[in-house]
């Protein structure tokens, strides 16, 4: 059972990562033959948030009135919730991209050309499978993962309900290669999302919309089409995952005939008009990451000359070392202060479990603050001190100056974390037995990953800001925001801030008071929270890829 | 000291090139606009290659503006630019090798030292471990920072690090070399170090030198462009610029143990200058006194005795053409 549950959790992690990761490195792609730019991805991946913005609540204002299926109407008859729901989904989608392609021609007529129009639709898609596919994949399989073979009886389910949960565990641990799914669907998706971009561009370019106007309604239909024949054709094909899939690129294949020809179109236009920039020689990806690496070595050396790696390194060692100790201390403190001797007899006799909870809260309550004080200069230091022009005049491709100090940042926190995460080891086993070794390593991966997400935002606030104190200033409020994410109610639990819930989780089974997958649920907590963990990598992601898109526009 | 500074050498300025790939450096209605202002209007400019190129303009010109689109940098509001025949309002990274940049006020990491900084350039332009140690030393020998090689940064003069400044865009052997005001910033002695500099670099290479300071632009090139409120307003060879203009001036050098400085008699001769007709204007500085002359003729018959009739001791009297100065306030005004 372990090696089944192990198995699935590497197919299911690996094919998250690559629902987040294959939109970047088809965007990467799209960057080396042709010069769309980054911010494009997130301008984008903005369009798909901000149709979201109004596609949910209007799906619920619909279910609510009964024409969708909700808790007015469960029984909706699915000829009719796939034509609404296809129907939201490309007018929401297709004129809010509409909205950014108006904003776009007024405010950088520049950025009109085909490959925007493919980058545009790379960050639409991108984000979408960033978040549909691997946030939420992750997040329901990390939370069914754990019961499989689990006694689902002390759930307090309906039976009903626990028919459904025990086919669903059953459809998951069928086939371990069923995991490939949800990265296909996802990429067909990417590729659909390419050609409607397309068809709105189209609206907006050459005798634009007086003449070309149709192309937005044809794109709204197109996407409500695929949509209704994909929510349609599943109950047919509910068994038959590939076959469904391939329907699902049958129906996009008019759209790829048309967006190849729309290609070879503006090639041959391009070609005519620009024949030097046409046969301009490019870099080679090699030579990129050979300066990429060259990058993150300076930055190295930086934090290591400028005494950044010790301090912080002697800040972490001693949360390390001292969470168990004062853990330790505590009753004694309350014994050896006057009037407070009364209230040490009322404290539990310290465990292992209140040194990682000491641990958890001095590097969750500090670890952000770190973050972003070190990062916060990182790319407005270098502005301002004139330094970085000097840089970029060089064959430094501007991915790999802001990746460098991510990367180098990254590396110092990780260092950062085994001398914590050592001294804690050190100190708890001697005061209070040993740790379990697998929990304990987890709590250290999640609190560097959770600390990597403030790194990455306080990294895009260095970009942004003209000054280090306004780039401090802004990654500050960012990282409050992302803080404050985690109190949303229902979806806060998706947000990175539920790393520190598992982590508490895996903190206390490396103390030894492990909780079970069932008494876990039953506490409403989330035993194993993926859906954090992909979100912490989207977000991470996103950052770098909005700093980068940024800093390209930036005049030095 | 000479108000007329001469060049080291004379040079002949190669012929214009007509195209991206013959130019050492090619703009193409390159311009930019910052919200009303309009920084460089349409400049279109053929550097040829091997030219050591002044960029001649005012403060607020465009010439700072000029070089940061053509290191690409700042991006342009209309128009291409090329160097080396590679576009570099393209974002192409490649083009980013065909030229070393150095702007007006060089900022370096300050924890580094000279060697590592030229170092960490060199990686970044990819070059071999060795190629790039030989060149290292060569350009710590080059720009006389051999000694200061292991010194940090930060402790450097502005001197050593306008010299460092050469130096890191020198390396990698580019095929043109963009200054931006490399010697505003410097006392006398520094200034004079880097035109050095530039003298011993150029040859096979393009120097694209910007300046307001013309002596150092006569010194050292052999072509120049002249930029005034973001219009090209000349492209020349220095000699032919020159040239094109009259000798039309005379320089006198008083002789200090004349005393005329002290007894008043200079302050006498140039206003009795000021006052006669066919006299254009009069310079003054120290003991050198520079008249300008609007019939040359006159100048020569009424010059000498009046200096005669007054007493002067005059160590030099020579008759001059106008410095790139007078044409340059002239052009400009």
């Amino acid at each position: 059972m372990e090696g089944q549950t192990g198995m699935l959790t590497i197919l299911y992690g690996a094919s998250v990562l690559l629902m987040i990761l294959v939109p970047v490195i088809l965007a990467a792609g799209l960057r080396r033959i042709s010069s769309a730019p980054w911010l494009l991805f997130g301008i984008g991946s903005g369009t798909f948030v901000l149709s979201q913005v109004v596609h949910l609540p209007l799906n619920q204002w619909l279910a609510d009135l009964g024409l969708l299926p909700g808790t007015v109407a469960a029984d909706v008859p699915i000829v009719q919730t796939a034509l609404i729901a296809g129907l939201t989904a490309g007018l929401c989608e297709e004129l809010a991209r509409a909205g950014g392609y108006a904003l776009l021609r007024k405010l950088r007529p520049a950025w009109m050309r085909l490959q925007d129009a493919v980058m545009l639709g790379l960050g639409h898609g991108g984000i979408e499978s960033m978040i549909f596919g691997g946030v939420l994949t992750a997040a329901t399989v990390s939370s069914l993962l754990p019961l499989i073979g689990a006694d689902l009886g002390g759930f307090g389910l309906t039976p009903d309900q626990r028919t459904n949960l025990q086919a669903q565990l059953d459809s998951l641990a069928a086939n371990p290669w069923n995991s490939a799914y949800p990265l296909l669907e996802r990429l067909i998706a990417i590729s659909a999302h390419v050609v409607f971009s397309l068809m709105v561009w189209k609206a907006f370019t050459g005798a634009g919309l007086r003449r070309n106007w149709f192309y937005i309604p044809l794109a709204i239909l197109y996407h409500a089409g695929v949509d209704f024949a994909a929510v349609y054709g599943m109950q047919y094909l509910k068994d038959q995952t590939l076959l469904f899939e391939l329907s699902f690129v049958g129906m996009l294949v008019p759209g790829y005939v048309w967006a190849a020809y729309q290609i070879r179109l503006a090639r041959k236009s391009v070609a005519l008009a620009d024949p030097i920039s046409d046969t301009a020689p490019q870099s080679s990806i090699r030579s990129e990451l050979a300066v990429y690496r060259t990058a993150v070595g300076k930055e190295l050396v930086q934090l290591w000359r400028t005494k950044r790696i010790l301090v912080t390194g002697a800040v972490f060692l001693v949360f390390g070392m001292g969470s168990p100790l004062i853990a330790k201390a505590i009753p004694d403190i309350f014994k050896s202060v006057e009037g407070m001797e009364q209230f040490a007899a009322l404290i539990p006799v310290p465990s292992a479990v209140d040194a990682m909870d000491q641990y958890l809260k001095n590097l969750s309550q500090f670890g952000f603050l770190l973050a972003v004080l070190l990062a916060m200069g990182t790319v407005a230091g270098e502005k301002e001190h004139g330094v970085a022009p000097m840089i970029l005049s060089k064959p430094m491709p501007r991915w790999a100056f802001i990746a460098g100090k991510f990367t180098a940042q990254s590396v110092m926190y990780l260092a950062c974390f085994v001398l914590s995460g050592a001294g804690a080891w050190y100190y708890t086993s001697i005061l209070f037995g040993p740790l379990e070794p697998a929990a304990y390593l987890l709590v250290n991966v999640l609190l560097l990953i959770w600390m990597l997400t403030f790194v990455a935002l306080a990294v895009l606030g260095s970009t942004l800001g003209k000054t280090t104190v306004s780039a401090g200033g802004i990654g500050i409020i960012l990282s409050v925001i992302l803080m404050l994410s985690g109190s949303i109610p229902r979806f806060g639990i998706l947000f990175p801030q539920g790393l520190l819930a598992w982590a508490g989780q895996a903190a206390h089974t490396a103390a030894g008071q492990a909780a079970s997958a069932v008494s876990t649920a039953l506490a409403g907590q989330v035993f194993v929270n993926g859906g954090a963990l992909a979100s912490a990598v989207v977000l991470i992601v996103i950052s770098l890829i909005l700093s980068v898109g940024f800093f390209e526009q930036q005049e030095l | 000291m000479s108000l007329s500074p001469r060049r080291t050498e004379n040079r002949t300025p190669p012929a214009a090139p007509d195209s991206p790939e013959t130019a050492a450096i090619f703009c193409r209605g390159l311009s930019k606009q910052y919200g009303e202002v309009r920084a460089l209007d349409g400049l279109d400019l053929a550097v040829p290659r091997g030219s050591v190129f002044g960029f001649l303009g005012r403060n607020g010109a465009g010439k700072t503006t000029t070089m940061r689109l053509l290191a690409g940098l700042a991006f342009p509001s209309a128009g291409r630019a090329w160097i080396d025949g590679m576009e570099t309002t393209s974002a192409n990274r490649l083009a980013r090798s065909r030229f070393g940049y150095l702007p007006q006020s060089p900022a370096f990491y300050n924890w580094m030292t000279a060697r590592e900084y030229l170092d960490y350039v060199g990686r970044i332009q990819e070059i071999s471990p060795d190629a790039r140690r030989r060149q290292i030393d060569e350009l710590l020998e080059l720009s006389g920072l051999k000694e200061a090689s292991r010194r940090k940064v930060g402790g450097f003069s502005g001197g050593m690090l306008q010299r460092l400044g050469i130096a890191q865009a020198l390396i990698g052997n580019p095929p043109v070399l963009l200054l931006d005001e490399p010697t505003s910033s410097l006392d006398p002695a520094g200034r004079y170090e880097v035109l050095e500099m530039i003298t011993r670099i150029s040859g096979s290479r393009t120097v694209f030198f910007s300046s307001h300071i013309l002596n150092d632009i006569e010194r050292v090139c052999d072509s120049l462009a002249v930029l005034h409120k973001g219009r090209l307003l000349l492209v020349s060879g220095v000699e032919a610029l020159l040239a094109q203009y009259p000798v039309d001036a005379v320089e006198l050098e008083l002789d200090p143990a004349g005393g005329e400085m002290e007894s008043g008699a200079a302050a006498a001769f140039t206003a009795a200058l000021r006052d006669i007709p066919w006299v254009a204007s009069v310079k003054t500085e120290g003991r050198l006194i520079r008249v300008m002359v609007k019939n040359v003729p006159d100048g020569k018959r009424g010059l000498l005795p009046l200096i005669a009739k007054l007493g002067l001791t005059v160590n030099r009297y020579e008759w001059i053409r106008p410095s790139l100065e007078d044409i340059f306030l002239q052009m400009s005004s």
